[in-house]
């Protein structure tokens, strides 16, 4: 991300959240994902007779190569889009920097007693959040886990000769089974946890176009992040003063 | 010989000949008495017979053959006996975890009661007995020559059930005979004493006894004693059928007309398209690697690989991929090291597999075909398929598999089947309580019937070592204080296997070819179908094994992994969904509470926003 701004509006002050590079790398790890889960649904199906309606969707591709050549075109997309996050966390300052602040710290530990009690009226006061909360962090720290499980599993399955020279060890049956338990965890945390803290949250529904503008507003700052919020008007001031 | 050697004519020869007696002489309808034809003497008028009776059907029995006369493992004669238990599987060839039929105390003629129905003569069939009554028996009974007509009778009148019912009445002479529609032949060498002489027959003593007769039909001979035998060199399918059918059970085909023939033969092909010999008879049997066994090349081209697969060598002169047709398969899609690790058959042969195993009958371990043959689904031995399992060479098969049952003497960790007359007398007795499935099933054998079983034998027996009982993968012994013991890990209790070939079913209905998942899934039957264990003992009726422990996969690693992983999403999706009604409690907790007079609530402005 860009140096966090501070974009004034004619009625709202807004923050620049995410720069392009984060933007852009979050579009096609979503699209990606989405396809995956949209052709990788009826390819698990297929094999059980209890999801005759898996066949409805090979009709409408036209054939099971169809689906399985879409879903590895989408499986392509990802590793790349996987291989260039790691480049961009490791060779550039704004990726070295956000990665350092996504590290999981004893405060987030911390924040998530201090929410619970908070959920359960035990506290007054909600934890204050620095740049990432620790939900936001379990967030990017999952599809990490995910990429990792889903893409070496699935190479596995997708180029089996090799793989067995490679990792002996990871049967195919073993890939199978793992990438599939691994995409039905990733389905369900993205569809139940992330699209309710981005879609379907009352402050937020139906739902937020931060991963397009990549802004985010003074209100929203101050409640989600005033410890970035203090840092950035901290350095604001710093800046602002002559000498 | 004059018929050994091929002039090169593919005209279909005519065989109007004298039929010769096992004496030599010329068969007429007016002998007296009217003697069976001898194919030995007939056939070998002009065949080397010596040279054919070595060949495949018939070399089993004969001494001092090397391996490559015998082959990969194969289906075995299975003796089975309700009564006292027994499912044992025999063969004079080599195989491992068949015994020889001395072994479990068959002696030549009893084998060849039991088992001739289906043996197409030659070898064991020729040679006397060691025993002088044995001697005696085989003078009145003849010897069950090779049957040239079992194969190469293209009379659509042939009878090869006549063939079995004739060993059963021990007229070994008598039964190639039998089988064509120009002769009918009764009565029974079993019925007829040690001194009876079918040269000279006399009648005898008892009138309700027949002697063995035969008579031809009328204007069967010429006027020159000769016979039309009509005669093909390339055996119908129809002939082989009659040894080689296959029924599953509670599979698709359990009957013919609800299935599918091998595409083979819907493709115009039959059998000896690819099962071919010489003049020798060693024909060839169709699996990988057989070229390197029996040495013979034509092996090498005549296998699923041979037709199928282009040659890796091709400085080996004429291609021989595509032969007859054959589609070059492209495999598209899938992953090479499926045509290294499993046999062509393990995709393509044999019945779709299912949760669990069928039963299986075949023709020769069920008298398919025969009169009188019991047409229960559960009549012993109780053959299992399709088993997909590593076979000799490393790859994976689908196999046919039986369950050794059998009583033995074991001394130290060896064992030695009690012989079958002995086994009949003793435990036949303590088993004789029990009535027997009209089904030919199993009795429900109980632990007490065992142990009560074992010390008979022990008592009446000659038991060197220890009277033991081998049945559904298990060993029974008695221990010291009389207690009955199972282990599960003797060598001898393991599954005997043979690998499927047919039928062979379309590319289109091969495994894995509309999905990976037919293989690669958690509830996938090629590796996680339940093999049945078949046994008579009550307290393990309904026992199974997984198919994977016969191929040596890693079934324990893979639940241990799936068991992880759905803990792993029922705990975080609980956490996840923990956190949302978290929230959403407390924004419907600050919303009512500052909705209340002030000074009652208890949040701060702004705190209902989001998590």
């Amino acid at each position: 991300m860009k140096k966090s701004n501070l974009a004034a509006g004619a009625e709202q002050q807004y923050f620049q959240r995410f720069g392009p590079q984060f933007r852009i790398q979050h579009g096609f790890l979503f699209s990606s994902t989405i396809g995956l889960i949209i052709t990788g649904i009826p390819l698990w199906c297929l094999g059980r007779p209890e999801y005759g309606w898996s066949q409805d969707v090979v009709a409408f591709f036209g054939s099971v190569e169809i689906i399985r050549f879409v879903h590895r075109v989408c499986a392509a997309v990802l590793v790349l889009v996987s291989v260039y996050h790691l480049l961009y966390t490791f060779l550039t300052r704004e990726g070295r920097r956000e990665f350092i602040a996504l590290l999981p710290r004893v405060k987030d530990v911390a924040d998530v007693t201090r929410n619970s009690l908070y959920f359960l009226g035990l506290s007054k006061q909600r934890p204050r959040f620095g740049r990432y909360a620790y939900y936001e962090k379990f967030d990017y720290w999952a599809v990490y886990w995910g990429c990792v499980i889903m893409i070496g599993t699935g190479l596995t399955l997708w180029f089996p000769g090799i793989a067995e020279k490679i990792v002996p060890w990871l049967a195919y049956e073993l890939a199978a089974e793992v990438h599939a338990d691994e995409a039905v965890l990733a389905t369900l945390a993205l569809l139940v946890w992330h699209f309710y803290n981005v879609h379907f949250n009352p402050s937020r529904f139906p739902g937020t176009l931060l991963w397009w503008h990549g802004r985010i507003s003074r209100e929203e700052m101050l409640h989600d992040h005033p410890l970035e919020y203090e840092k950035l008007m901290a350095r604001k001031s710093q800046t602002a003063k002559p000498g | 010989m004059l018929g050994d050697e091929s002039d090169g004519s593919r005209a279909h020869p005519i065989h109007l000949i004298p039929l010769m007696t096992e004496e030599g002489e010329k068969v007429s309808s007016d002998d007296d008495p009217l003697l069976p034809f001898s194919t030995g003497k007939t056939c070998g008028a002009c065949h080397s017979y010596s040279t054919v009776t070595k060949g495949w059907h018939f070399n089993a029995g004969i001494a001092g053959l090397g391996i490559e006369a015998h082959g990969r493992v194969g289906q075995p004669w299975i003796l089975a006996d309700a009564r006292t238990g027994i499912q044992v599987p025999i063969s004079y060839r080599p195989w491992p975890g068949a015994f020889r039929p001395e072994q479990v105390g068959l002696s030549r003629l009893l084998f060849l009661k039991i088992f001739g129905r289906h043996i197409p003569g030659g070898g064991i069939g020729e040679q006397p007995g060691e025993e002088p009554s044995q001697i005696m028996r085989s003078m009145v009974s003849g010897k069950l020559e090779a049957n040239c007509m079992s194969c190469h009778d293209a009379d659509p009148g042939h009878n090869q059930a006549e063939y079995a019912a004739q060993v059963v009445r021990e007229n070994f002479r008598w039964a190639a005979a039998a089988t064509c529609s120009f002769a009918t032949v009764t009565g029974s060498a079993k019925d007829m004493p040690d001194t009876y002489d079918a040269m000279m027959p006399e009648p005898p003593d008892d009138p309700k006894l027949v002697a063995p007769a035969i008579a031809y039909r009328a204007g069967a001979f010429d006027g020159e004693k000769r016979v039309l035998l009509n005669i093909e060199r390339e055996s119908a399918a129809n002939r082989c059928y009659f040894c080689h059918s296959n029924m599953y059970i509670d599979g698709n085909d359990a009957e013919k007309w609800s299935s599918d023939e091998d595409i083979h033969l819907t493709a115009g092909l039959t059998c000896v398209d690819c099962h071919r010999n010489g003049i020798d008879h060693n024909i060839i049997r169709g699996y990988e690697g057989e070229a390197d066994v029996s040495k013979n090349p034509l092996a090498a081209s005549s296998s699923c690989r041979g037709c199928h697969l282009p040659d890796e060598d091709e400085s080996a002169g004429a291609p021989t991929a595509g032969r007859l047709g054959a589609p070059i398969p492209e495999h598209r899609g899938i992953p090479p090291v499926h045509l290294e690790k499993l046999t062509c058959t393990a995709c393509h042969s044999g019945p779709w597999p299912g949760e669990k195993t069928y039963l299986a009958k075949t023709s020769r371990a069920h008298r398919l075909g025969t009169v009188g043959v019991n047409k229960s689904a559960e009549a012993l031995p109780h053959v299992l398929a399709p088993v997909f399992a590593r076979q000799g060479d490393g790859k994976i098969a689908p196999h046919k598999l039986v369950w050794p049952a059998f009583w033995a003497d074991m001394k130290d960790a060896n064992l030695a089947p009690i012989g079958f007359d002995a086994v009949r007398q003793t435990v036949g007795k303590v088993m004789a309580r029990h009535e027997l499935p009209a089904s030919g099933d199993w009795p429900a054998v109980s632990d007490e019937n065992i142990v009560e079983a074992l010390k008979a034998l022990a008592a009446e027996q000659k038991i060197q070592g220890k009277a033991v009982y081998i049945s559904g993968g298990s060993l029974y012994s008695l221990n010291g204080s009389g207690q009955l013991e199972r282990k599960m890990d003797h060598p001898a209790a393991q599954p005997y296997m043979w690998p499927i070939a047919h039928d062979v079913r379309p590319a289109a209905q091969a495994l894995g070819s509309r999905k990976c998942e037919d293989c690669h899934s958690p509830d996938a039957p090629f590796f996680f179908g339940r093999v049945s264990v078949d046994t008579p003992v009550q307290s393990r009726a309904g026992a199974s094994m997984i198919m994977n422990e016969l191929i040596g996969a890693s079934r324990p690693t893979y639940a241990g992994v799936s068991w992880f992983f759905k803990w792993l999403i029922v705990v975080i999706m609980a956490l996840l969904i923990l956190h949302i009604l978290g929230d959403l409690f407390r924004r419907f907790v600050s919303k009512v509470t500052a909705n209340k007079p002030a000074g009652t609530g208890a949040g701060k402005p702004g705190d209902e926003r989001k998590q």
